[in-house]
């Protein structure tokens, strides 16, 4: 036996878990939805794309659908500003650094699904503090337009710490020569952050986004606990409907085909990321 | 490579085998007492006096002990616990109690004991018969009526007789003492009731759509997008944003927070259902003798119509003592215990002939005046299929109640995916 015959023999193991967590379940997936299926009553009957054809005129879809988009969008590319700024303030010398750095990550350490009731709270309209501190009347988590949002806030308020641990780890790594020389050259602060600290700081930036990205379009605890979705599905995300279809009204083959399209919109961000990030990675070493 | 697997594979196997026969039971001790689980909601009032019963059955049926098992109040979360354990085949439970709703769909998987010979014949025409059609799939009896709600609408009899009014019979003339009343009466809204995306909501919605002369389904199909019932939707957003007698806060409203209101006197109507009036004559209520009920209004030269309440006991069909529980559920639907509930916690009995009997009638005139409308309570679509019409109704209703959708466009994208889930039956 070959040296390179054995080394495959001790991947096998490897092997065989992915096909049976990940290939088979996600393969499993792709059968179902072509199906009829609804376990209770004992129906199952294979219909081909009627499932997908339905998915298109499915007003609840597409609104789960901008829903998502949405979220998305905007609490990731809050995050990372936060998450910016809050890594080049802790990234620089002062006392206590470390405490405030530890203090920073509570709210990413606390489970979501705790956090959530706290915030079901703070945004009651009766007893909530947001609304006595503001001395308001609005009701947040009730109103079509307030909802989504008060989400949003809620997401960018625990994830900030991730995002912003993650660049620390990034700013870190640049050299402090670098920084030094641009300064003798006479380059300004914001001036070594734009053509510097940037440029360097982009795979790491592009590593969060991917993590965030993907996270924030499978969202489900938060929103879920927040508000089930409601009022009138506005906060409804596709997860949130394909749990819904799945869990609570057990129609398994319409259900998966909701979750195929989750898995093919995170397929296709993660490859329109690590397009970028490879990219990125290459210019860098090319400079 | 083949045999690398087996070697792996086959003790996996023999693992398995062996736990799955480790697994089955013991054959059952004949000595000990059947012990029967019985699963359930929360049960209002005092639950030692819930308690009283069941010891009762216990004593009178030696040999046979109950332990009563109270469920999350939330009705769709027993809904779910019911569908995960009984697709998974537990015996972990014997009688359970099911929403009015819940029968048909549990009946066509399979999961209740046919319960037929439990009524004598001639004895099924004692019960309501909205709570009948709803426990009854394809002609056989899968549940017994436990006890009975319907929508009531509540108003402040004080404050009509003050302004010279009579309690509305028609919705235009709800709409006309509301917007009198609530113009004069500082901080006292008009009529509420409740519009948050729930099952609730549906329950409200139909009262309108069937007052309308509406229906949701017809011979199996859809028949929601009717234009009655585009009239109905858009006639409860109108009572917010038209006529001004609802304020908006019922679009995010359940029973509770409009119970409190009307119960701190800051509205003159509610629509409700029956248990809310224990608690407005509760010593120190605010609006104690004040308080008067009627059938809901309806539109003009049609039927008020209610959507019925309620919940019913049926058997598990995976249960190992079918005699017991059988026991259990003839002694709690019995004519003395459901009277006894009455007295005591205030459930509203399903059997018609205890509404004339006279120590009831004495100690309980609510509940008897009650008779009526029980008799003309409606049950929601009688269909397998209705859990998963109304997770479709609910969120295009309230987006109909909200504004963002017109009553037009929520009812056809209901009416879409409504089809769509009956067409597996097709």
């Amino acid at each position: 036996m070959t040296e390179r015959e054995s080394g495959n023999r001790y991947v096998i193991p490897a092997l065989v878990l992915l096909t049976f967590v990940t290939i088979y379940p996600v393969s499993y997936v792709l059968y179902l939805s072509l199906y009829r299926r609804l376990l209770i009553f004992d129906i199952s009957r294979f219909i081909g794309l009627d499932n997908y054809l339905f998915l298109f005129s499915d007003d609840r879809f597409w609104n789960a659908l901008k829903n998502t988009v949405y979220f998305t969008s905007l609490s990731v590319s809050l995050e990372l500003l936060f998450g910016l700024c809050v890594a080049v303030l802790l990234n620089r010398p002062f006392r206590f650094r470390g405490w405030i750095r530890a203090v920073v990550l509570i709210p990413w350490a606390i489970p979501t699904v705790v956090s959530a009731r706290m915030w079901e709270w703070i945004y009651n309209t009766d007893f909530g503090i947001l609304n006595y501190l503001i001395g308001s009347k609005i009701n947040w988590l009730g109103s079509p337009f307030w909802a989504l949002n008060a989400a949003v806030f809620m997401d960018v308020w625990k994830t900030t710490p991730f995002v912003a641990i993650l660049l620390m780890a990034g700013l870190q790594v640049i050299p402090k020569d670098i920084c030094q020389a641009a300064r003798v050259d006479g380059a300004g602060g914001l001036a070594i952050f734009r053509r510097i600290t940037l440029p360097l700081l982009k795979p790491v930036i592009l590593v969060v986004l991917i993590f965030r990205t993907l996270d924030a379009f499978r969202v489900f605890d938060a929103i879920y606990v927040l508000t089930g979705g409601g009022p009138a599905n506005t906060t409804e995300t596709l997860s949130i409907y394909a749990y819904k279809v799945l869990f609570q009204t057990l129609q398994f083959g319409y259900g998966s085909t909701l979750s195929v399209v989750v898995f093919l919109c995170t397929g296709g961000i993660s490859i329109f990321y690590i397009r970028l990030l490879s990219r990125g990675i290459k210019r860098t070493l090319h400079d | 490579m083949i045999s690398a697997v087996h070697r792996v594979l086959i003790p996996v196997l023999l693992l398995s085998l062996f736990f799955s026969g480790a697994c089955t039971r013991p054959e059952k001790d004949k000595e000990r007492p059947a012990v029967i689980v019985f699963k359930h909601g929360k049960i209002a009032g005092d639950p030692q006096q819930f308690r009283q019963i069941i010891e009762r059955f216990e004593s009178e049926n030696p040999g046979i002990k109950v332990k009563d098992e109270t469920l999350p109040a939330s009705t769709d979360e027993q809904h779910q616990f019911y569908v995960i354990n009984l697709e998974g085949r537990s015996s972990d439970f014997d009688v359970f109690s099911m929403d009015v709703i819940w029968v048909p769909e549990f009946a066509r998987a399979g999961w209740l004991r046919d319960l037929s010979h439990l009524l004598q014949a001639g004895e099924g025409k004692d019960f309501f018969q909205g709570p009948m059609q709803a426990v009854t799939y394809r002609d056989k009896i899968y549940a017994i009526p436990w006890y009975i709600d319907a929508g009531l609408l509540y108003y402040r009899k004080d404050l009509l007789e003050k302004h010279g009014f009579r309690p509305p019979e028609t919705w235009q003339e709800l709409i006309r003492i509301a917007q009198h009343i609530s113009e004069r009466e500082r901080g006292v809204y008009g009529f509420i009731w409740q519009g948050k995306q729930y099952e609730g909501l549906v329950c409200n919605v139909l009262e309108y759509i069937w007052g309308n002369g509406g229906d949701i389904l017809e011979d199996g199909r859809s028949v929601i997008n009717t234009p009655e019932n585009v009239e109905a939707l858009k006639f409860m957003r109108d009572l917010i944003v038209e006529y001004e007698v609802t304020p908006p806060l019922v679009a995010t409203a359940i029973e509770e927070p409009t119970r409190h209101i009307f119960g701190t006197g800051r509205a003159v109507f509610m629509r409700n259902w029956p248990y809310a009036w224990n608690i407005f004559e509760r010593e120190g209520s605010p609006v104690r003798g004040k308080v008067g009920v009627s059938a809901l209004p309806a539109f003009p030269g049609k039927d008020s119509a209610s959507t019925l309440g309620g919940w019913q006991l049926g058997i598990n069909r995976y249960t190992r003592n079918p005699e017991a529980a059988e026991k259990l559920i003839a002694f709690l639907t019995s004519p003395e215990i459901q009277k006894q509930l009455a007295l005591t916690i205030g459930y509203k009995p399903t059997r018609k002939s205890l509404y004339h009997d006279p120590y009831l009638v004495r100690e309980q005139p609510f509940i008897v005046n009650l008779y009526d409308i029980f008799m003309k309570a409606r049950p929601r679509p009688v269909s397998p299929y209705y859990m998963m019409i109304s997770q479709v109704m609910q969120p295009e209703f309230s987006a109909a109640l909200s504004g963002i959708k017109t009553s037009e466009e929520a009812l056809s994208s209901a009416h879409r995916q409504i089809e769509f889930i009956l067409q597996v039956e097709q």
